[in-house]
């Protein structure tokens, strides 16, 4: 453990290390378990301060991040940037100079701009983590996602894993993917061919179909939400098209329960599209798990990132 | 043990003594507690395995009490953790309910009282004991925190440039405590 | 009168360089060329490891005037293109107001001839405002001597507003220049759409946007019989369509940028938007094709692209900074370092496609370092090393993809008779 040098950013998975990833992992159990207790908080980061900084609107991850800063009895500020200001062209390095000021020992960002957090971290002592900048990054959310799936099967390499939906414009896809492949899970993805890129890395096999992904035996399935909002042109036909041909549906869901394969999505989900009602109440569906192991993988990476002001 | 310059290692207590001493805490322990229904917890990592051996001890001669674990590493004031800086955590386990019961919490050292006093918190954090007394086996001295043990293996006066080290043959493959000086 | 003494002479007709010392009188005409001259009381320049090139004539260079001053001016623009061996340049029509009529263009005229420093030659636009919608001010333009019509950075996307553009060009023999690129592909994309754009997480820009662009308008150019000109070329794919286009008798020219021939989407690391440029750089295998379109002579010109911004405007993230970096004051140095200096072509090569064809094709003679010529060369001291830092640029831009890049070579001076 004393090989560990300590880090001051969390910003993608792509340059994380085994030994980290292992490291952050086995800690967030020991957080999980603090849920037991009536006393959920330790005063680990009592006195330090979190900034919450997302210029894109999420409830979802802002409040888990919240409450994990919460139960560290760290300082939170929320800081929601309207998208006004952006439009008023306020700088990038205007704003890094604001949070300078701040002093805040952490920074949490999310901004639909890939490479955001690389700059803000760049210019400030505060350690940042990248809660989701454009298409490019969401490494807590792979955390979470890898913390989850090892609980089902703590035997994890070798298993597979078949990412369905618009890999393209997911962050999540590309942090999740890149580490269940450094974990030695294999990874497959399906979906609309505008929306699984060329350029994605050699160990994503592609599938042309559910058939086929059934086939390969997966012991999980993973959804992507259909990012109707990032769509800056036509990429499949209709919503009902879509549904049609990759949501999760009864007929999918006894493949499903055939297999004994569980059901996995970063949230939040659109019903009627990625998945439907029923698949919603599958037994071996992980999603909850997923976010309540969200909060402890957050306690545990604020935990392990060391702000300039306490490296020595 | 090889010595480095400057560093020397002397032996202060053998595995037969910490046998003893262990032992005796053990009768200690008993006595005070009578009929009365208690709890041992053992702070991570050599204070976990002090705590069963006294269970142990206490199993053969017919007496049963739950014994739990508690990792303290999110609740210390200091960094002072053996060289590093990233401290891989355990799970507490604390497998029966804190409320209203007497607890008895092991370390292998007392030194300056701050690991105990985090332990205090964080044992705390697990509900309302009806008292907390501490057992440790050696005693080194140099309080920082006005904080005692009701059960004492063994009294090692030290220097502030020493360090004691206990090895125990489940943790470290040997059985041994040790003065080692800089 | 200066002698240049001990130096070696460069030209476009061999690759060999000749010893030579030159001699320059005072109204900056070369009066004598020779070994072991005599200057008599000339002030004498001792050029030893150096080689005297011809000034270079860049088709495509950003004098952010009028409008854009804080980014660029004619003064500074000059003083950049001076530092790195360039005597000539043409200005893109793309500041504000657009030059897209004679009077637009002659205040800007006016302004080059008041500098009084190296030649410029304004660029005109191909519609009005560069909006894509109507013609500019052709005979206006025409008959103030533009030396060729561009939208700069931008397409026409209407392919019969281009056809109309082209005929009616060529009825004066302008020479229309396209950028090639088709605005509902390219729409959001900052980076080559591929491994890199999905590694970065930006939006992509397909190779294909240049590539149907750039077919569409040689097709157009066949067919109105129009002198075309592409803008950077930066894939093999385009270099054969120019290829099959040239051998059909389409009248046609392009050029290629330093930074497409050295650099590729491999290079792009981190979110460094000094590697932001237009078109955006490609994976490494089109480096070796546009070499060989060079060689083979499908490629007519080099010419820089020179897009200076403010660091504050390039120091938003990827995504949203503006496209372009400084590229003047590194061309001729990277060139001689990657590509001269290692053999794989000579001077004589540089001076073809940087100095003499790209003056020809707006209308000029040649320069040359000869007895009676004007003095117009720069003394290139090919021992000594050049490190790109941010001091190192005249320009008030000094984003590069160069930065830290140590060159093999370095400027000495360049003379330029006033013309």
């Amino acid at each position: 453990m004393s090989e560990l040098k300590p880090r001051k950013d969390l910003l993608d998975i792509e340059s994380l290390g085994l030994d980290e990833i292992e490291y952050v992992l086995g800690n967030a159990v020991p957080f999980k378990q603090l849920f037991q207790r009536s006393v959920k908080k330790v005063p680990t980061l009592r006195g330090k301060t979190v900034l919450n900084l997302f210029y894109e609107p999420s409830t979802r991850t802002s409040s888990s991040f919240e409450v994990a800063a919460n139960r560290m009895s760290a300082d939170v500020t929320n800081f929601s940037v309207s998208s006004s200001s952006i439009v008023k062209g306020e700088s990038l390095l205007d704003t890094i100079e604001t949070l300078q000021a701040m002093q805040s020992d952490y920074i949490v960002i999310r901004h639909q701009a890939a490479g955001v957090p690389n700059i803000v971290a760049k210019h400030t002592g505060a350690s940042v983590i990248n809660a989701g900048d454009g298409y490019h990054a969401h490494p807590t959310q792979a955390l979470l996602d890898s913390m989850t799936f090892r609980e089902v099967h703590p035997d994890y390499a070798g298993k597979r894993i078949a990412i369905v939906g618009d890999v393209l414009h997911s962050r999540v896809a590309r942090s999740t993917s890149t580490l269940f492949h450094k974990q030695g899970i294999e990874v497959g993805v399906l979906g609309p061919g505008a929306l699984i890129p060329e350029g994605r890395p050699d160990f994503m096999q592609r599938f042309q179909s559910w058939e086929d992904v059934f086939d390969w035996k997966p012991h999980a399935i993973y959804l992507l939400r259909v990012q109707m909002e990032r769509q800056e042109g036509p990429f499949f036909p209709s919503i009902a098209e879509y549904h049609k041909m990759y949501g999760m549906n009864s007929e999918r869901l006894v493949s499903m329960r055939k297999l004994g394969a569980y059901l996995m999505h970063p949230g939040p989900v659109n019903r009627g599209v990625e998945v439907t009602d029923e698949a919603m109440g599958y037994e071996k569906s992980l999603i909850s798990t997923q976010v309540e192991n969200g909060i402890a993988v957050r306690m545990a990476v604020l935990h392990w990132l060391k702000p300039e002001t306490q490296m020595d | 043990m090889s010595d480095s310059p400057n560093i020397t290692t002397s032996e202060l207590l053998s595995p037969d003594r910490i046998e003893s001493a262990i032992f005796s805490l053990a009768q200690a322990v008993r006595e005070s507690c009578g009929d009365n229904d208690f709890a041992l917890v053992g702070i991570f990592t050599r204070g976990v395995t002090l705590a069963k051996r006294v269970a142990k001890i206490l199993a053969d001669e017919g007496l049963i009490c739950p014994v739990g674990t508690l990792d303290i590493s999110l609740y210390r004031d200091d960094f002072d953790n053996e060289g590093t800086d990233l401290p891989r955590l355990e799970s507490s386990d604390i497998p029966f309910p804190i409320d209203g019961t007497r607890v008895i919490l092991f370390d292998e050292v007392i030194f300056t009282g701050r690991t105990i006093r985090a332990a205090l918190d964080g044992l705390m954090d697990y509900g309302r004991p009806s008292k907390i007394e501490l057992a440790v086996l050696i005693d080194r001295g140099h309080r920082e925190i006005p904080i005692q043990p009701d059960y004492v293996g063994v009294v090692v006066p030290s220097e502030l440039n020493e360090y004691v080290k206990v090895r125990f043959v489940e943790n470290d493959g040997t059985e041994g405590v040790f003065l080692v000086t800089k | 009168m200066r002698l240049f003494k001990n130096g070696k002479i460069a030209s476009g007709a061999s690759p060999e360089l000749v010893n030579a010392d030159v001699l320059v009188n005072e109204d900056g005409v070369i009066v004598e060329v020779g070994p072991s001259l005599n200057g008599g009381d000339a002030e004498v320049t001792d050029c030893s490891g150096c080689v005297m090139v011809p000034g270079m004539f860049d088709l495509h260079v950003r004098g952010r005037e009028p409008g854009f001053e804080h980014k660029e001016t004619l003064k500074t623009c000059a003083a950049a293109a001076l530092h790195g061996g360039i005597t000539g340049v043409v200005l893109m029509p793309d500041t504000s107001p657009p030059i897209d009529s004679g009077n637009q263009l002659k205040s800007v005229q006016d302004r080059i001839v008041e500098l009084g420093s190296i030649e410029m030659l304004q660029a005109g636009c191909l519609t009005a405002g560069r909006a894509g919608k109507e013609l500019a001010g052709y005979s206006g333009l025409a008959a103030l001597g533009v030396p060729m019509l561009t939208d700069s950075d931008r397409s026409i996307d209407c392919p019969d507003l281009l056809r109309r553009c082209m005929e009616y060009a060529r009825d004066f023999d302008l020479l229309v220049t396209s950028h090639c690129e088709t605005s509902a592909l390219a729409k959001a994309g900052v980076v080559n759409e591929g491994r890199l754009s999905y590694r970065l997480g930006l939006p992509g820009l397909p190779a294909i946007s240049q590539e149907i662009s750039l077919v569409r308008d040689l097709a157009l150019a066949r067919h109105t019989g129009v002198r075309l000109h592409l803008q950077q070329i930066s894939t093999g794919v385009s270099l054969d369509a120019v290829r099959l286009a040239k051998r059909a008798g389409v009248r046609v020219s392009c050029e290629v940028s330093p930074h497409h021939l050295m650099l590729s989407e491999e290079d792009i690391t981190n979110y460094d938007t000094a590697f932001k440029i237009q078109p955006p750089l490609q994976k490494r295998e089109n480096n070796e094709a546009l070499l060989a379109g060079l060689l083979d002579d499908t490629i007519d010109v080099f010419a820089s692209g020179h897009a200076p911004h403010t660091a504050f405007e390039k120091s938003a993230d990827f995504g949203s900074a503006p496209w372009g970096a400084s590229a003047l004051e590194t061309a001729v140095l990277a060139i001689y370092d990657r590509f001269i200096r290692v053999g794989k072509f000579n001077w004589d090569l540089l001076i073809r496609k940087y100095s003499s064809a790209p003056r020809q094709l707006v209308g000029l003679d040649p320069v040359a370092i000869s007895m009676g010529e004007k003095a117009n060369f720069f003394v290139f001291d090919v021992e000594a090393e050049t490190k790109i830092t941010p001091d190192y640029f005249r320009s008030k831009c000094s984003v590069s993809p160069f930065m830290e890049e140590t060159f093999q070579g370095q400027f000495r001076e360049t003379l330029i008779e006033k013309y």
